[in-house]
Parts: C-alpha cells; sequence; structure tokens
C-alpha cells in the first residue's frame, strides 16, 4: 500500500509541472516564431500576479474574474514586450537579417534589460518583500480524497491549465491564427508568399505566451499566498530548462518536460530535502545538453 | 490590356545593385517567360514584385494600381500569389495545413478547383507536406498559391530538380491554369520548355532584359538557340 503522503506530493508535483508547462509554453512559441530566448518572460508572470493582486484588494471580485484580468494583462504584457523589445530590431525582413546571430543577440539583450526594468519598477512600487494576499482568495482549502488531502489549488491549477492546453491545441491546429504561428515557426519565407501578415503573427504569438505566463503567476501566486517582485525568476528558469528538455519548439515536448519536471521536483522534495528541488532542474539541464543535444522530443529541425 | 505592368525596376542588395532598370508587360490571360542563366536576377526580380525584396526606383502595377514595396500580405490581398524559388512549403504541417494557409482569407473555397488540377494532392490531404516527393512539393507549392485566387501566378523556376516526365506535366497544368483565366509570369532556366508554353518572352542578363519577343520568334532567334537551347540554327 503506497503511503498517502506521497500520492499527495506527487499530485502537488503534476500541478506545479502544469504552471512551468505554462510558462514553457511561452518560450516555445516565441523561440519557434523568432529563433529568439525572451529573457522577460518571467516578468509576465509577476506582472500577472501584481495586476491581479491589485485588483483583488481594489475590487474584491469574484475568482474567475481574476483569472480574466490575468490573461488581459497578461495579453497586454506580452504585446507591449514585443513592441519594445523585439519589434524595434526587426526592421529589415529579408532573410538575411532574419537569419542573423546579430539580430538574435541583440534581442536577447533587449528582453533582458525590459525584465530588469519591470522587475525594479514593481520592486520601487510595491517594495521587494512579499505582499500579502488576502486570505479568502488563497486557494488552498483542503481537499480529502479517501486517505489523500489535496487542496483546492490543485484541482484549480490542473483544471485551468488543462483547459488552457486545450484551448492552445484548437488554437494552432484549427485557428488561421495558430495555423499562420505555425507557418512561421516553420518557414517564414513561406509565410509571406502565402500572404501572412508575420508581423501581426509575431504579436499575436506574444499575446497568447503572455496569457499563459500571467494565468500561471496568479495561480501560483494564490496557490502559495506568495507574491514578490523577483518571483518569476525561478519559474522563468524551470520553464527554460522544460522548453531545452523539450527540444526547443516542440510544444508537447515542453508541455511533458514541464511535468516531468515538477513531478521529479516534489519526489526530491520528498525523499531529499526541500533545498534540492532546483538542483533537479539544473541536474536535468546539464544531462539533456551532454547526451539529448536535440532535446527528448526535438525533431531534425529543417532549415532551408 | 495589361494585367501587370514593371516600369523600370531597380533593386539594391546592400550596395549592389542586382536589377537595372527592368520593364515588362504581362497582358491580361497571357503566359510570359523570363529566361536567363543563374545568378542573373530573375528570382531578385520575383521576390521584388512579391514584395519580399525592396524595390530601390521603378514601379510595378496590378490593373493600374501600384503595389511597389507594399507589404508581401498586402499584395497577396491585391492577387499576386507566388510559388516561389526551393518551394518554400510548410513541411511541418500537413498539405491540406498548406493549402488552408495558402487560401488566407478564401479559406478553402478554391479547393475544388484545385484539386481538380491536382488530383494527386487529394489522397495526400492529410499526409505531412516534408513527406511528398519533389514533384509532388512543387505541384503543392503550384496549388497553395492558386488557394487564393490570383490574378496574377508568379512561377519561379517550377521545373528545377524534377525529372522530365515531371517537367513537361508541371508545364501542361502551367497551360491549364492559364485556361482558368490566371495571368502567369514564370521564370526559367530551362527556356526550351517555358517557350513552348509562353506566349511572350524575356531574356535577362546581368540584370537588364536584352532581349524580348513572342516566343515562337525567340524559339529560332539563334542567339537564343545557341545560348539557351544548346543547338545551331541550321
Amino acid at each position: 500500500m503506497i503511503d498517502p503522503y506521497y500520492l499527495q506530493q506527487l499530485v502537488i508535483g503534476l500541478s506545479l509541472g502544469m504552471t512551468y508547462a505554462l510558462m514553457a509554453i511561452g518560450f516555445t512559441l516565441i523561440f519557434g516564431v523568432l529563433n529568439v530566448v525572451n529573457f522577460a518572460h518571467g516578468e509576465v508572470y509577476t506582472i500577472g500576479a501584481f495586476a491581479s493582486l491589485v485588483l483583488i484588494t481594489a475590487v474584491a471580485p469574484p475568482f474567475v474574474a481574476v483569472v480574466v484580468f490575468a490573461l488581459a494583462i497578461g495579453a497586454l504584457a506580452g504585446f507591449s514586450l514585443e513592441r519594445i523589445a523585439f519589434k524595434p530590431f526587426r526592421r529589415f525582413t529579408d532573410e538575411a537579417s532574419l537569419k542573423s546571430r546579430a539580430m538574435r543577440e541583440a534581442t536577447l539583450l533587449s528582453s533582458l534589460a525590459v525584465s530588469i526594468i519591470a522587475r525594479e519598477a514593481i520592486e520601487l512600487l510595491f517594495g521587494s518583500q512579499q505582499q500579502a494576499v488576502p486570505f479568502e482568495y488563497l486557494i488552498n482549502q483542503p481537499i480529502h480524497l479517501g486517505p489523500v488531502i489535496i487542496v483546492t489549488g490543485d484541482l484549480i491549477i490542473f483544471g485551468i491549465s488543462a483547459l488552457m492546453l486545450i484551448g492552445l491545441q484548437f488554437l494552432l491546429t484549427r485557428t488561421h491564427v495558430g495555423l499562420s504561428i505555425r507557418a512561421v515557426s516553420n518557414n517564414p519565407l513561406g509565410a509571406r508568399y502565402v500572404g501572412i501578415n508575420v508581423d501581426r503573427t509575431i504579436i499575436m504569438t506574444f499575446v497568447i505566451g503572455g496569457m499563459m505566463g500571467a494565468a500561471a503567476g496568479i495561480l501560483v501566486g494564490l496557490y502559495y499566498g506568495v507574491i514578490f517582485p523577483a518571483m518569476g525568476f525561478i519559474p522563468g528558469v524551470k520553464a527554460f530548462v522544460a522548453m531545452v528538455m523539450g527540444g526547443l519548439s516542440s510544444i508537447p515536448g515542453a508541455v511533458i518536460c514541464a511535468i516531468i519536471l515538477g513531478l521529479s521536483e516534489s519526489v526530491a522534495v520528498t525523499f531529499i530535502s526541500s533545498g534540492w528541488a532546483d538542483m533537479v532542474a539544473y541536474g536535468f539541464l546539464i544531462v539533456t545538453l551532454i547526451f539529448f543535444p536535440q532535446g527528448l522530443f526535438g525533431a531534425r529541425r529543417e532549415r532551408v | 490590356m495589361s494585367l501587370a505592368e514593371i516600369k523600370n525596376l531597380s533593386v539594391k542588395m546592400g550596395i549592389q545593385e542586382i536589377l537595372h532598370g527592368v520593364s515588362l508587360d504581362v497582358p491580361k490571360g497571357s503566359i510570359v517567360a523570363v529566361l536567363g542563366a543563374n545568378g542573373v536576377g530573375k528570382t531578385t526580380l520575383m521576390r521584388a514584385i512579391s514584395g519580399v525584396y525592396r524595390v530601390t526606383s521603378g514601379e510595378i502595377l496590378i490593373e493600374g494600381q501600384p503595389i511597389t514595396n507594399m507589404a508581401s500580405h498586402k499584395i497577396v490581398e491585391r492577387g499576386v500569389c507566388q510559388a516561389p524559388e526551393g518551394r518554400q512549403i510548410f513541411s511541418n504541417m500537413s498539405v491540406r495545413e498548406n493549402l488552408v494557409l495558402g487560401g488566407g482569407s478564401h479559406g478553402l473555397a478554391e479547393l475544388d478547383k484545385v484539386l481538380a488540377l491536382f488530383p494527386l494532392l487529394k489522397e495526400r490531404m492529410g499526409q505531412g507536406a516534408g513527406s511528398l516527393s519533389g514533384g509532388e512539393q512543387q505541384m503543392l507549392c503550384i496549388a497553395r498559391a492558386l488557394m487564393a485566387k490570383p490574378k496574377l501566378l508568379l512561377l519561379d523556376e517550377p521545373s528545377l530538380g524534377l525529372a522530365p516526365k515531371l517537367v513537361a506535366l508541371i508545364f501542361q497544368l502551367v497551360a491549364r491554369i492559364r485556361e482558368e483565366g490566371v495571368s502567369i509570369l514564370i521564370v526559367e532556366q530551362n527556356a526550351r520548355a517555358a517557350l513552348k508554353v509562353a506566349d511572350h518572352a524575356h531574356v535577362i542578363d546581368d540584370g537588364r532584359i536584352v532581349l524580348s519577343g513572342p516566343s515562337a520568334e525567340l524559339q529560332t532567334d539563334p542567339r537564343i538557340v545557341e545560348a539557351y537551347l544548346g543547338g545551331h540554327v541550321a
């Protein structure tokens, strides 16, 4: 008979993994269309949490409204981020410039700059300490499932993340916006020949990534009751690891690896100690880079 | 009446000018061929028309309206679609998805008509586009361009890398596409095949048009025969 405690840890690991997955999707989508890593992605997570907290303290809306608000803020943050940190470096759209390393490195630094500015701005506005989250909004009421005790947050995070993943799958395979995103990832030049508005598609990619990141931020914030300016950093690193493990541009790969990461961390906490959780992610990253340089799910990427 | 007019078009890449004042007309319902060796500016011309390269000077008119230096997607909206060099299909996506994307705002409205031209693709709809053979990929590339119901179809080296049998098939299809009312501008190294199907042809060398005329005349022009058809006029 398995000790219910372990099952509980697995449930926690699963919901943790789902939030990493939401973050990792943003990384993966953006890497797909632009071939760059968006270093400000962690800040979208923080902004989602802070903006929602402001809303909660100001008008105390129902929980669903908080999530919808976080999604809207995430969309806005993604849009602004693209305009501020990425668009200015995309003045030249010919093939050579799209593939040039200088362009990529420039946006790498500009997104890092935006990330630092955003974090410091939040710290100036709210202070660096943890914010008080109103008790009634915490999603940690226990639920007894036989001998296993989980909290409402596990279910809520799992449910919302699953809905968003299904929504994303629908978007990417059934809608014109989604097909355009995949087309630009697959062949940016071909996308222009079929009349896809590449600029708008890139914005949509950031909007979708921003929505998922901000939702993850507020869900985790309310789950642990911990919201502070640097909260986006660690999940950002974890999501980045999931993306690399998944093979950089594979969404299913990133999601599966994010869940594996969440589960392994929770196992590490159970059997070793909580200090080892972060080591698991970095360990996975090193092992992946050494033994699976293409990622666990990375198909060989085609470059024509 | 001209469907497309290209007037004195120059294109610079960096400091180097690739096209020096190219002018040509595509009359409505006609097939116009642009011939020339590798690296003389044929693909540059096609990319400039589709808005992928910037035009330095000159004008491109479609039905009298300028499209010069418009964004690529706006040019497609004006009815100018290209089956580009290297095909540029979406290899990670299915044949159907490629066609849907080609349709743009028209969606799958043209699907039946296009599949009637390319019945082979019908059986491949669910398959990954990257798994198609070279000839099938070329067909998909042309089919994708036709999905947007173009007035002007640009074909950049449709015969490149294909077996002679397939080249013949592709050119048969080109003739049929014209019968559907689409005007065609085709760039080819395979001068013989292109001249057979085209009404009018231009020869480009070093970024300039050096020779123009009805295809029938060019086919027997000694300069063409010697330089591009590999023979001598008796």
